[in-house]
C-alpha cells in the first residue's frame, strides 16, 4: 500500500467495523484478538500500511513475524498485493528467521567470542549425537535418558533468562545435561532450532545496546499468529517491546492454540493483554461460518465464544454422516458417495477440503482418489509439495513460470531470483552473486521452458543443474534443503504410479479443480466453503493421550474448532455409527438443543 | 556519527596507513603525496553513483612498490558514536565489529579470484567486493547505507562558475524547486503575467523589435517553415514552470551576476549552496549523513577569507550530521582548524605516504588551547616542517638562525622550524611533535639555584620519561632516577640521546661565557649606557680581569629586556660560535632530519 490513497479506501471498506479500524489507528502497543474469519489479515495488513505510510521513517523499517513458513509465506503474497515487498528495512518472515537472522547473525559475534562465525541449523542426526555426547559426559554413559531429557528441554525452553534465580534453582544435572548439549553443538559449528529463540531473548536480555539497535531498525514490530509463540519467544518479545521502545502490535486467537509440541501457550497471548501499557482490541466478527457454524464452534471449543456473523449471513448446513464400516469404508463414502453428490450440485472441488488429524488418513483418502480420478491437493506430512517449506514451494513456482507464467510474469522472475537468494544466501549479496543467482537460474528455467513432460524428470534436473551448485553456495541452511530428495521420491513413477506432467504439478499451489486433503494443523488460517471432518470417531479424537481435562485435551479441542470453523457453509462430520466422538454427541445436542439442526 | 578510523592497504600511494579520525578533518600534505587518492578510497567503499567499472581498479592502482605477486587492495573505513541517530544506528549496526560491537565497519577489498591459481595474469584476474562488518561471510553493503550515508566531492579544479551556470547540475535548482512548490498557483500566474508584460515593454521598443524581427526572418529562411523554431526575444521564458528557472544567484546587490564575481566568491557560493543542498536533503530525508570532502578549499581565496570562512564552517558543522574532510596545502586553513581533526601526510621512503594524525592526542583542555593558540599564531608552520627546534623563550628564537648560519646548517632549506614554547613546559610540544612523528630537538636551561636542586635535574627526567611513554618504552624506576639526580653528567648524556640538550646555568650565562660571542654579548650590554659602577664591571670581564657574576649580568639584562638584548644580539653574532651545548644541538636535528 505504498500510496495513502489506496491505504483510505482499504479503510472506508472497514465501515461498519470500527474495531478493525481502531486497530489500524492505534498508536501504541496494541494487541488484536481475532476469532476465526475475523478479517484478522486485512486488519494486520492494513496497520501496517499505516505504520509504514505515517509512522517509519527510513531508513528505519518494521518487522513483520509470525510462526511458521507457511504463514510467513501468506502474509508476504497479501503485502506484496498492496505494494509492500521485503526489503532491507522491512523484514518479513518467521519469528525463527527474525531471531536468527536479525539478532543473533549480527550480534552473537560480538558478545560471545568463542560463537561460531557462520553457525549452521543442526539436523536431527546432529541434534541426537549431541544428546548421545551430553549423557556421555554427565553420565558416563552414551545413553539418552528420554525423561530426563525431556525435562532438560521442558527447562531449557521455559527457563530463558540463565541468569535468573529460577535456573541456578534448577537440578544441578539437569543444568549440565543442557549446557554440555548447547556445548557439543557450538564445538561442532551448530546451533538448533531451539537455540534460535534462546540465544536471540538471551542476547537482547543481556545487552542494552542491542535493544537499542533493534528499537532503531524495527521500531514496529508485527506479529501474527502470536497463539503460536512459546517462552522464548515471549520473552524475546517483551524485552524488545516493554524494555526497549519498539512498539507491539500482535495478533492472534488463543482458541486456535494448537502447537503445544513445540511448546507453544496461548496463556502467553492472554497475558499480554493484561499490561496496562497494551491496548487489547477484541474483533467481534466472523464474516466466515454460516450461523449455525458459529454455533457449532462454540461446541467444539466447549466454551462460549461471543461471535458475532454479520446480518443477513445464512444460517449454513450441519451434517452428521455416519458410515456402516471401518476406516477404509468412511474413505470409500467420502470419495465414492460425497464428492460426487457435492460435485453433482455444482461445488468445483477446490471450495472443498476434507481434514483429518493424521496423515495417514490422508493416505488413504488419496488413494481412493486416485482409483476414482479424483485430482486432490495435499497438505500434510506427506504432500507433495510442503505449504510449510520454502524450497519446495519456490520449485512449483519455478514450475509454473516454465509452463506458461513466464508470459504475464506470474510469478515475475524478479520474484524468483528474490526468494533464490534468499534461500541460498539469507543476506544481501553482492552483485555479482545476484548475476549468479540470475543467470543459472534463468539458463535453466529458459532451457524446460514450455516443457510438458515428466515431473519427476524434471526435479532431477532442477537438483542437478541448480540445487547442488547452490546448496555448495549456501552458508547457513536455515530451510530443509533435503525437500528435493522427497519430491523427486515421490514422483518416482517405476515406484508408485506417482509421476505427473509439468502441468499438473504447476498448478498445484492454485488448487483449482482439485479436492483439498488437508491436516487439521495445515487448515489453520484457510477456508472452504465446505468442510469435510474425517475420522470423527471414539478413541480417535479425542485420543487415549488427551484425558478429560488434560491440557492436551484442551489443545485438542481447539484443534476440533479450528476444523469446524474454516467452514463457511457446509461442515460434514464422518464418523463410524455409534463410534463416534463425545464431542460429536456434545454437538449434536446442542444444536438439537437450539434448533439448529 | 564519527568517521573514527581509515585503513588503507596497497592503494596508489599508500603501502599501509592506518590513522584515526576524531570527526571533521582536515589532511595536510604536499602535492602529490595522495591527498587525492586518500578521497577516492574513501569513495571505492561509500560512493554510491561509483559504477562498477570505477571500482574495478587497474593495475596501476596498486601500490609501485608492492612486490607480492598477487597483492590484495584493502580500504577500511571504521565509524562510532552511531548510536545517537536513530536512522543512522538502523544503517550500520548490521556491521559492528565481532572485536567490538561499538564500531561498524565497512571496506573495500579488490584481489586476484580465488577461483585463479597460480599468479594472476591480467586485470580480469582480479575481483572487488565491499562487504560489512569486517567479515566477508557476513555479507555486502546494503545499498540503503551507500544512500543515505552520502560522501560528496568539490574537487580541485572545480568551475563553480559552470556548475552554478547550468541548472541541471546547480546546487540551486533543489532548494529553488522546492521554494517554488510552495508558492500558490495563482502568485505564479500573476508573476508570468507582470514577466510577459516587462517583456513586451522592452520588445515594443521600436530598435529592438527591428533588430528581432530582422534576426528571426534570418534563421526562418535558414531552417524553412516545416523547422522554424519561433525565435523571440525575451527577458525569461513566461511558461510559469521555466520562468522560476531563470532565477539567479546575483551578487553585489543584484547588480551582476556569478560569471562576473572572483572565482574566489564564486567558489565560496558554490560551497554554500552545496551545503544548503545537503541540509536540504537530510531534512527531507534522501539522506541521513554527509561527508562533505573539499580539495583544496584555498582555491582563489585571499589568506584572511580563508582562515574567517573555514573558522566558521567548522563551528557551525560541529552539531551536524556532516563530516567536513578538507585536504589542503594551505597554512591558514591548517592553522584555523581544530588541533584533533589535523592528518599530515607524508611521502617516506619504502612506506609510501604514511599519515599522521592528531586525533588520538589527548591532552588537557588547557594545554589544548596552548597548542592550539601556538599553532594559529605561527600559521600551522609545525604540521608542513620536516624538523623542529624547542626553545624556551625569544632569546633562543632570535639567535638559533643565526647560530645556525655560523655552522652552516640552514634551517629554512632543511624545514626545521624554531617553536618558542614560551616557558619550560615542553610536554604538549614534545606530545605533538611526536604524533607528527617530526624529529626534534629541545634547548633548555640547566637552572641552578643556591641551596636548592637546580631545575634543570627533574625537568631532563620528566621530558626522558615523556620519551620512554610515548615510544613505548620501559620507564625508569625509582632507584635510577635517583642516581641520574646525583650524576649531572650521566643525565645530561641521556638527555642528549633523547635530543634534549642542557647548559650549565642559563642561556645568557652561557653566551657570556662563549669567546667570542661573550665579548660581543657584553659589548652590547656595554652600548647601553649604564652607570659607572656597571660599565666599570662589564669592562673588567671584558679584560678577563674578574669571572661574570651570573647574577650581576642577569640583573643588567632584565634591566635592558632580554627580548631587546635578543634582537641585538642576534645582530652582534653573526659569524660567531654559538655555545657548545647549543651547537650539539643544531647538528642533531640537522642529522636527524637529513637521515
Amino acid at each position: 500500500m505504498s500510496s495513502r490513497s489506496l491505504f483510505q479506501q482499504t479503510l472506508e471498506e472497514m465501515d461498519g467495523n470500527p474495531q478493525q479500524i481502531e486497530a489500524v489507528q492505534e498508536k501504541g502497543h496494541c494487541v488484536v484478538l481475532a476469532g476465526p474469519g475475523s478479517g484478522k489479515t486485512r486488519t494486520l495488513t492494513t496497520a501496517i500500511a499505516r505504520a509504514l505510510l505515517d509512522d517509519v521513517v527510513e531508513p528505519r523499517g518494521i518487522a513483520c513475524v509470525t510462526y511458521n513458513n507457511e504463514c510467513a509465506l501468506e502474509l508476504e503474497g497479501k503485502l506484496l498485493k498492496i505494494g509492500i515487498e521485503p526489503s532491507d528495512r522491512i523484514f518479513i518472515g518467521t519469528v525463527h528467521s527474525f531471531a536468527y537472522s536479525q539478532i543473533i547473525l549480527p550480534y552473537a559475534r560480538c558478545v560471545y567470542k568463542d560463537f561460531p562465525i557462520e553457525p549452521q541449523i543442526a539436523t536431527l542426526q546432529q541434534t541426537k549425537q549431541s544428546k548421545l555426547n551430553s549423557f556421555q559426559v554427565v553420565t558416563g554413559k552414551p545413553i539418552i535418558q528420554n525423561n530426563t531429557w525431556k525435562t532438560a528441554e521442558l527447562i531449557r525452553r521455559t527457563v530463558v533468562n540463565r541468569n535468573s534465580e529460577n535456573w541456578n534453582n534448577q537440578d544441578k544435572g539437569i543444568i549440565a545435561i543442557i549446557n554440555s548439549y548447547e556445548n557439543d553443538l557450538r564445538k561442532n559449528g551448530l546451533i538448533d532450532f531451539e537455540d534460535m529463540p534462546l540465544l536471540a531473548a538471551r542476547l537482547v536480555i543481556e545487552n542494552e545496546w542491542i535493544r537499542e539497535a533493534m528499537h532503531a531498525k524495527y521500531p514496529v514490530l508485527f506479529i501474527d499468529e502470536y497463539q503460536d509463540l512459546g517462552t522464548a519467544l515471549h520473552e524475546l518479545v517483551l524485552q524488545l517491546c516493554f524494555k526497549s521502545n519498539i512498539r507491539l502490535f500482535a495478533v492472534g486467537d488463543p482458541d486456535q492454540s494448537i502447537y503445544r509440541f513445540t511448546g507453544a501457550n496461548p496463556e502467553l497471548l492472554k497475558s499480554l493483554t493484561t499490561y496496562p501499557q497494551v491496548k487489547t482490541i477484541q474483533l467481534p466478527f466472523n464474516y466466515r461460518c454460516g450461523t449455525s457454524i458459529i454455533e457449532a464452534s462454540n461446541s467444539a471449543l466447549g466454551q462460549d465464544r461471543n461471535h458475532k456473523a454479520p446480518s443477513g449471513t445464512s444460517k449454513g448446513l450441519i451434517s452428521f454422516d455416519k458410515v456402516d464400516g471401518n476406516l477404509t469404508e468412511q474413505a470409500n463414502y467420502v470419495i465414492k458417495e460425497l464428492i460426487p453428490k457435492l460435485s453433482e450440485n455444482g461445488v468445483p472441488l477446490e471450495k472443498i477440503a476434507v481434514l483429518y488429524r493424521d496423515s495417514k488418513d490422508g493416505d488413504l483418502l488419496s488413494s481412493i482418489a486416485a482409483s476414482q480420478n479424483i485430482p486432490v491437493i495435499r497438505a500434510d506430512r506427506n504432500a507433495l509439495i510442503l505449504r510449510n517449506n520454502r524450497l519446495s514451494r519456490f520449485i512449483e513456482a519455478c514450475s509454473s513460470w516454465i509452463t506458461g507464467g513466464w508470459k504475464n510474469a506470474s510469478p515475475s522472475f524478479q520474484h524468483l531470483t528474490t526468494e533464490a537468494i534468499r534461500l541460498v544466501y539469507g543476506h544481501t549479496i553482492s552483485r555479482e552473486e545476484q548475476r549468479y543467482i540470475e543467470t543459472t537460474l534463468l539458463g535453466f528455467l529458459h532451457k524446460t521452458i514450455n516443457s510438458t513432460g515428466s515431473t519427476h524428470d524434471w526435479l532431477l534436473k532442477f537438483k542437478e543443474e541448480l540445487i547442488t551448485p547452490w546448496l555448495a553456495l549456501a552458508k547457513t541452511k536455515i530451510d530443509d534443503w533435503s525437500t528435493i530428495d522427497t519430491m523427486i521420491q515421490r514422483t518416482d513413477g517405476s515406484m508408485n504410479n506417482s509421476d505427473l506432467s509439468l502441468l499438473q504439478f504447476s498448478g498445484h499451489m492454485t488448487n483449482e479443480g482439485r479436492l483439498n486433503l488437508s491436516t487439521l494443523h495445515s487448515s489453520k488460517g484457510r477456508e472452504f466453503d465446505i468442510v469435510i471432518l474425517f475420522n470423527m470417531n471414539q478413541g480417535h479424537f479425542p485420543n487415549q493421550y488427551e484425558p478429560d481435562n488434560s491440557e492436551d485435551m484442551y489443545e485438542a479441542r481447539r484443534l476440533f474448532y479450528v476444523g469446524v470453523t474454516r467452514a463457511k457453509y457446509e461442515l460434514h462430520l464422518v464418523f463410524q455409527t455409534k463410534h463416534y466422538s463425545p464431542w460429536v454427541a456434545e454437538l449434536y445436542r446442542r444444536l438439537r438443543d437450539k434448533n439448529q439442526l | 556519527m564519527r568517521l573514527s578510523r581509515v585503513q588503507i592497504k596497497n592503494f596508489r600511494n599508500f603501502k599501509s596507513l592506518d590513522i584515526p579520525l576524531s570527526g571533521n578533518t582536515v589532511i595536510v600534505g604536499e602535492n602529490r603525496v595522495g591527498k587525492s587518492n586518500f578521497l577516492f578510497a574513501l569513495r571505492l567503499v561509500l560512493d554510491a553513483s561509483l559504477p562498477d567499472s570505477a571500482r574495478q581498479l587497474k593495475q596501476t592502482d596498486i601500490w609501485d612498490e608492492c612486490t607480492d605477486p598477487n597483492p590484495t587492495v584493502e580500504i577500511h573505513l571504521d565509524f562510532s558514536d552511531f548510536d545517537s541517530d536513530e536512522a543512522i544506528l538502523a544503517l550500520l549496526t548490521d556491521y559492528r565489529l565481532a572485536e567490538d560491537h561499538t564500531i561498524s565497519r565497512l571496506s573495500y577489498v579488490y584481489r586476484k579470484k580465488p577461483e585463479v591459481s597460480g599468479e594472476a595474469q591480467s586485470e580480469t584476474d582480479y575481483e572487488f567486493k565491499v562487504y560489512g562488518a569486517g567479515d566477508e561471510s557476513r555479507g555486502g553493503i546494503s545499498n540503503s547505507v551507500r544512500n543515505k550515508i552520502c560522501i560528496e566531492i568539490l574537487h580541485a579544479l572545480r568551475d563553480a562558475e559552470t556548475e552554478l551556470g547550468n541548472w541541471q547540475t546547480s546546487p540551486l535548482r533543489p532548494l529553488l524547486d522546492d521554494a517554488i512548490s510552495k508558492v500558490p498557483k495563482e502568485t505564479i500566474i500573476e508573476v508570468a503575467k507582470n514577466v510577459e508584460d516587462a517583456t513586451a515593454q522592452v520588445t515594443n521598443i521600436t530598435s529592438i523589435k527591428d533588430l528581432e524581427s530582422s534576426l528571426t526572418s534570418k534563421i526562418s529562411t535558414l531552417t524553412g517553415p516545416m523547422n522554424d523554431v519561433n525565435a523571440k526575444f525575451g527577458i525569461a521564458p513566461t511558461n510559469p514552470q521555466r520562468l522560476f528557472r531563470s532565477v539567479r544567484m546575483l551578487i553585489d546587490n543584484g547588480k551582476r551576476g556569478i560569471s562576473d564575481a572572483s572565482l574566489g566568491s564564486a567558489n565560496l557560493v558554490l560551497l554554500t549552496l552545496k551545503l544548503a543542498e545537503y541540509e536540504w536533503l537530510r531534512t527531507k530525508n534522501d539522506q541521513n549523513f554527509t561527508i562533505m570532502c573539499i580539495e583544496e578549499p584555498e582555491a582563489h581565496l585571499h589568506p584572511h577569507l580563508q582562515r574567517t570562512v573555514f573558522k566558521k564552517l567548522f563551528e557551525s558543522s560541529k552539531d551536524e550530521p556532516l563530516c567536513l574532510l578538507m585536504t589542503t596545502h594551505s597554512p591558514n586553513i591548517a592553522s584555523v582548524a581544530q588541533l584533533n581533526s589535523i592528518v599530515v601526510l607524508k611521502q617516506e621512503n619504502g612506506l609510501g605516504t604514511v599519515g599522521h594524525s592528531l586525533a588520538s592526542l589527548a591532552l588537557q583542555p588547557e594545554l589544548m588551547e596552548d597548542l592550539q593558540r601556538y599553532l594559529d599564531t605561527t600559521r600551522a608552520e609545525i604540521l608542513f616542517a620536516k624538523g623542529v627546534i624547542f626553545v624556551e623563550g625569544d632569546a633562543e628564537e632570535a639567535l638559533m638562525p643565526v647560530f645556525s648560519k655560523t655552522l652552516n646548517i640552514n634551517l629554512d632549506d632543511l624545514g626545521i622550524s624554531v617553536c618558542n614554547v614560551g616557558g619550560v613546559n615542553f610536554d604538549p610540544y614534545v606530545r605533538l611533535a611526536r604524533s607528527l612523528s617530526l624529529p626534534f630537538c629541545i634547548i633548555t636551561d640547566w637552572d641552578p639555584l643556591t641551596g636548592k636542586q637546580p631545575l634543570g635535574i627533574n625537568r631532563l627526567l620528566s621530558l626522558i620519561q615523556l620519551n620512554n611513554e610515548l615510544k613505548n618504552e620501559e620507564q625508569m624506576s625509582e632507584t635510577e632516577k635517583q642516581e641520574l639526580s646525583n650524576d649531572e653528567e650521566k643525565l645530561k648524556s641521556l638527555g642528549m640521546e633523547n635530543g634534549i640538550f642542557c647548559n650549565n646555568s642559563t642561556l645568557e650565562i652561557e653566551v657570556a661565557e662563549t669567546p667570542e660571542l661573550g665579548t660581543a654579548l657584553l659589548e652590547v650590554i656595554q652600548a647601553q649606557n649604564f652607570g659607572s659602577v656597571r660599565q666599570q664591571r662589564i669592562e673588567s670581564w671584558k679584560n678577563g680581569e674578574s669571572p661574570i657574576n651570573g647574577e650581576q649580568l642577569l640583573s643588567m639584562i632584565s634591566d635592558i629586556g632580554k627580548g631587546r638584548l635578543a634582537g641585538k644580539l642576534s645582530e652582534a653574532s653573526i659569524g660567531l660560535n654559538p655555545p657548545e651545548y647549543i651547537k650539539v644541538a643544531l647538528e642533531y636535528i640537522s642529522n636527524n632530519v637529513q637521515s
